[in-house]
């Protein structure tokens, strides 16, 4: 809240307490003065009472009842003294006895309307005359009603220390209403000015409430109900790290959800998996949804309580996959993995916590999904392949990928025909990476995709750049991924006109699927991209998958071509191979040729192509070897 | 017994409460101890403006024909001689005037309600108040 909303904030609460302090004021004011008003009439109708006492007294010293009773004459006198003071206000002035039923009587009534005989019964409330009687002492009957102000002045009259009668006054006055109704308009002012400040402050209120509601609104994520990413930018700052542990938990395979019930099923799952994910975390604990289907946790940690993140996320766990997810009456399994960062205080930010916890995320998945990774127990693990996923992360984004060039020829004409892209990424100091070092661990990450992305990117740009044929490597899993597969097949269509100068190398075919891939193989190949299978010869090869599938290529493996000029099996498998490659008309290169000796038992052989050190080494740029011939 | 309460209570706190509810009320209770056992109390009544304060009393129903009544209520009519009926007075003077034979009295005085019975005449017409009722029996007036 800014300084000005305060200060408006002081003016209205001041005015508001000055105004209810100026009615309160008011109304004090109304209350003293109905209050003299009764006094005045009090002490008034006390003097008269003492008069008529002392009057009384004056004509009977003793035995009031029996002296009035046969002395009609005297009440006579009395009854006219009394008048003497009767006026509109002191309207009834009279004098009871109590009888031995406890009734009152009349001995003597002023009164000059409602006139008492002597003797006759008068109801009165008889707890205060009582009192008169009992106390001695003069008692006031207070009433109050919408006429005004009605007081009975009691006054014992006393003989030898003996109540024998009460004198009493009825008298009223209409002198309080009168003044309330003067002071009435004042007080509805301050009334109105309340009303009116009322019911502003009901407006600041409810623009209050408006605006909490609406930053709570855009801080939370209207799918889940938990908090967005606004909220986790505000609360990085806020933050202390060393209060909470941090756990990053992605769902498993929900891409597949999306891709097989629909996105309306995969949201469904996301917001029953934040449901569970509320019930189980403690209030303190803060639930952030950073990104599709990841959810940011941070554990408040008490202390002496290292495990309690650990715990609550194996609970969060084995609870999603115990449960049951129900849409349009399909159950549907969901998993989770999960990294844990349990000690964010010893990352330099907790920024950088949270990508720790991703990191120990990717771990999770890459040991198999539905897995709690914890800080302690990767830290190996980290140093080495979540820091290569990260590191090929930042290479994407710092364009640090790259492809190195190796020649494949022509073996008779001995004409660079084509050439192999491989890629290479290299570190922030300039060094190259060779594949082998990070492949393994970015693989069935995210990472994976994007840098087979860029790979084809790249080779297109080659190709429209060197107008050269060239080939890149591929999986076969590659091809059976949906997602790569899109991948691949989006960066084709993009580049169609110069499709044909790619060749696709399949490696690690051990596994062929049926009808997918036969039907994604001829798809790609209907660009004009050629496909040939690498490494053939060793491991699962087989001769059957010619049946089946469009090769145009066969890549002799390298183990066989380094030990052909020394062992007569590598020899014979490969005279094998090339004989059953020219029947079928499949183009062969052979590999890893690595030497004078080994280059001419190939050519002697009758395999087309060529490929090795010997031949030319990967390079970066193509232009400075596009025209070299090798001497065979 | 909780319209004896109330009766009691009425005649203290009158002045806070309405003056014709009050009438009302009391007018119930006196009839019902008057008249016990009877299922529908017929009364005569000598001022029609009145009428207000019995027509809601369950059990009572107004008779023009003094001679149907149960009971007369008798408000300012100072010329009813010849009759065997029960009379109930309402107002100081008319009460005086028929002190001989009524059963009793409501009057107002000095801004207070005043409930009598009197109680030769109840013994005339063979009337048993309820116990709560016999504090406002007189022997004399």
């Amino acid at each position: 809240m800014n300084s000005i909303n305060r200060l408006y904030i002081v003016l209205i609460l001041t005015i508001f307490i000055s105004i209810l302090y100026l009615y309160h004021s008011v109304s004090d004011i109304h209350d003293k003065m109905v209050n003299n008003i009764e006094k005045i009439f009090i002490l008034k109708a006390g003097q008269f009472a003492k008069n008529i006492d002392e009057e009384i007294k004056n004509h009977i010293d003793k035995d009031l009842y029996k002296t009035l009773k046969e002395n009609p004459g005297l009440r006579e006198v009395l009854e006219h003294t009394f008048s003497v003071v009767i006026t509109p206000s002191f309207k009834y002035i009279y004098v009871l006895y109590k009888d031995s039923n406890g009734k009152y009587r009349y001995l003597l009534d002023g009164s000059k309307e409602d006139k008492g005989e002597f003797n006759q019964k008068l109801n009165v409330n008889e707890e205060k005359w009582d009192q008169a009687y009992n106390t001695l002492k003069p008692q006031i009957i207070l009433q109050k009603n919408i006429d005004g102000l009605w007081i009975t002045y009691l006054k014992p009259i006393i003989y030898d220390n003996r109540v024998e009668g009460v004198i009493a006054i009825d008298f009223s006055t209409n002198l309080s209403i009168y003044i309330s109704k003067l002071i009435a308009p004042i007080q509805n002012v301050f009334l109105y000015i309340f009303a009116a400040i009322v019911v502003l402050l009901s407006v600041l209120l409810y623009q209050v409430i408006l605006n909490i509601k609406t930053k709570k609104e855009s801080i939370t994520d209207s799918l889940t109900q938990v908090y967005n990413r606004t909220f986790l930018r505000d609360f990085l700052k806020k933050i202390h790290p060393e209060k909470y542990q941090i756990a990053m938990l992605d769902i498993d395979f929900f891409k597949k959800i999306n891709d097989n019930y629909g996105h309306k099923a995969g949201d469904y799952i996301l917001s029953e998996v934040a449901i569970i994910l509320k019930k189980i975390v403690r209030e303190k604990d803060i639930i952030i949804r950073f990104g599709g289907e990841e959810f940011l946790i941070f554990f408040y940690k008490l202390p002496n309580d290292e495990d309690i993140a650990a715990s609550i996320s194996h609970r969060i766990r084995e609870e999603l996959e115990n449960s049951k997810f129900v849409y349009d009456d399909t159950s549907i399994k969901v998993t989770t993995s999960i990294g844990v960062m349990l000690h964010p205080q010893r990352c330099k930010s907790v920024s950088d916590a949270i990508k720790k916890a991703d990191q120990l995320l990717y771990i999770a998945k890459k040991e198999g999904r539905n897995k709690v990774v914890l800080e302690y127990d990767a830290i190996k693990a980290i140093s080495t392949e979540t820091n290569s996923i990260y590191e090929v992360k930042e290479a994407l984004d710092d364009n640090r990928i790259i492809c190195h060039y190796q020649p494949i020829i022509n073996l008779d004409s001995c004409e660079v025909v084509k050439y192999e892209a491989l890629v290479r990424m290299v570190s922030k100091d300039g060094t190259i990476i060779y594949p082998n070092n990070f492949l393994d661990a970015i693989s069935g990450t995210n990472v994976y995709n994007d840098l087979t992305k860029r790979v084809i990117d790249i080779a297109f740009e080659t190709i429209k750049k060197e107008k050269v044929s060239l080939s890149i490597n591929l999986n076969l899993s590659d091809i059976l991924n949906n997602m790569i597969y899109k991948i691949v097949i989006d960066e084709i269509v993009q580049n169609k006109e110069v499709a044909k100068w790619l060749t696709i190398e399949l490696l690690e075919y051990e596994q062929l699927n049926t009808d997918i891939l036969k039907q994604r193989l001829y798809e790609i190949k209907s660009y004009g991209i050629k496909i040939a299978l690498d490494d053939f010869g060793s491991g699962y090869s087989n001769f059957a998958i010619f049946q089946s599938y469009p090769i145009d290529i066969l890549k002799i493996d390298g183990s066989l071509i380094k030990e052909i000029d020394s062992s007569k099996v590598s020899y014979t498998i490969i005279e094998s191979i090339a004989l059953f490659s020219r029947k079928l008309e499949i183009e062969t290169v052979a590999e890893f040729i690595h030497n004078d000796k080994v280059l001419k038992i190939i050519k002697d052989l009758g395999i087309s192509y060529g490929q090795g050190f010997y031949i030319g080494e990967p390079v970066e740029k193509i232009v400075e070897r596009k025209n070299e011939t090798i001497d065979a | 017994m909780k319209k004896i309460i109330f009766l009691l209570l009425a005649l203290t706190i009158m002045s806070w409460s309405s003056a014709l509810q009050t009438q009302r009320e009391i007018y119930k209770t006196i009839l019902g101890a008057i008249f016990p056992n009877k299922h529908t109390i017929y009364i005569w009544l000598d001022d029609p403006n009145k009428r207000d304060i019995f027509s809601d009393i369950k059990n009572i129903k107004i008779v023009t024909n003094r001679e149907n009544a149960d009971i007369l209520i008798v408000y300012h009519t100072f010329d009813i001689n010849a009759t065997d009926k029960k009379i109930f007075a309402d107002g100081y003077l008319v009460f005086k005037h028929y002190k001989e034979k009524i059963i009793g009295g409501f009057y107002w005085q000095k801004g207070r309600p005043n409930l009598v019975f009197i109680r030769k005449n109840l013994e005339d017409f063979n009337i048993s108040l309820p116990k709560n009722l016999k504090e406002f029996i007189e022997d004399n007036f």
